[in-house]
């Protein structure tokens, strides 16, 4: 049975190739969106902590994605 | 209501739904390549082969929809200058190229055992290139382009030009004589494929959907953090 399946009557290369690829890409364009992401945050929230207090406070009050944020930076080091 | 636009309720649904597609989708994508790759039988005619079906479809259907999803959205951009419409087109064209890529190469694969030749100058096929075209142009001018408004104009007539494509590629079978063969889904009519096929179909189309939104969330979120730290400047001045 598992090789019927690997071999698939002699399509196995082209069924195979084809998941793989589709997956595979998936999977990088995942991982190089999310690895952005992360470098974004950690960019924002390293801005934030280079703020005066006085300043770092006002933009807090102002913004809640920007204490979501530095909440979540902090939460992950 | 108003509330439910402003981005910083956006931004906390965008994370309880990075979330839940997260704890869910392993287990789905299991399931769909268990009926996929196990389950379903082997066509009458094409034997095993047709199994790259259940990729390369739900890609071409992905691709299409959202090219004409960015379309839509650069009109009504165009119209009433909504930023987050700008913000979601962008974040949707690399997955329409993603996808788009995706067919082309799976569509070539499957050409071979079917057809006896990975590529032809075919009507639907060299559609599918120019669509291609399309979202890279798109891409690169969000990319290139720092004046807003002059990105928002060119992207949105590009997309304009592009959507005549879009029934081109899915009449193109009717239209002349190509070696695809007509849609077997219809939505509005019977459709020709067996449930058998129809549900494998079907899951792996909802799995690449959830795997979308999770890319077009996580992308989105990147968007609203680079304006958020270009708004950040400001107190440094």
């Amino acid at each position: 049975m598992i090789s019927n399946l690997i071999t698939m009557n002699g399509y196995g290369i082209f069924v195979w190739s084809s998941f793989v690829i589709t997956f595979l890409v998936c999977g990088l364009v995942y991982y190089k969106t999310r690895k952005t992401l992360k470098k974004y945050e950690k960019e924002f929230a390293k801005e934030i902590e280079e703020l005066t207090t006085q300043q770092r406070k006002t933009v807090l009050r102002n913004s809640k994605i920007a204490s979501e944020i530095l909440a979540s930076y902090n939460k992950t080091i | 209501m108003l509330n439910f636009f402003h981005n910083s309720y956006i931004f906390f649904l965008i994370e309880k739904l990075i979330n839940f597609i997260n704890s869910i989708f392993f287990i789905l994508l299991l399931i769909a390549l268990s009926f996929a790759l196990v389950f379903s039988p082997p066509d009458y005619l094409q034997g095993e082969s047709v199994r790259i079906m259940y990729v390369h479809v739900p890609a071409a259907w992905i691709s299409l929809a959202s090219f004409s999803c960015i379309a839509i959205l650069s009109i009504l951009n165009f119209i009433f200058k909504i930023k987050n419409l700008k913000l979601i087109t962008k974040s949707i064209a690399p997955i329409g190229l993603m996808f788009t890529c995706i067919a082309i190469v799976t569509g070539s694969i499957w050409g071979r055992p079917t057809w006896g030749t990975f590529w032809a100058w075919d009507a639907r096929i060299t559609s599918m290139v120019i669509m291609a075209l399309f979202y890279l142009v798109l891409i690169v001018i969000y990319k290139f382009f720092d004046e807003d408004d002059k990105a928002n104009k060119i992207s949105s007539i590009i997309a304009v030009i592009g959507l005549i494509n879009i029934p081109i590629i899915k009449y193109s079978v009717e239209w002349w004589s190509t070696l695809h063969q007509p849609a077997s889904i219809k939505i509005t009519g019977t459709s020709t494929i067996h449930s058998s096929m129809l549900t494998p179909l079907m899951l792996m189309f909802f799995v690449l959907i959830l795997y979308c939104a999770l890319i077009f969330l996580m992308k989105y979120k990147t968007e609203i953090i680079r304006i958020k730290k270009k708004n950040l400047k400001r107190y440094d001045q």
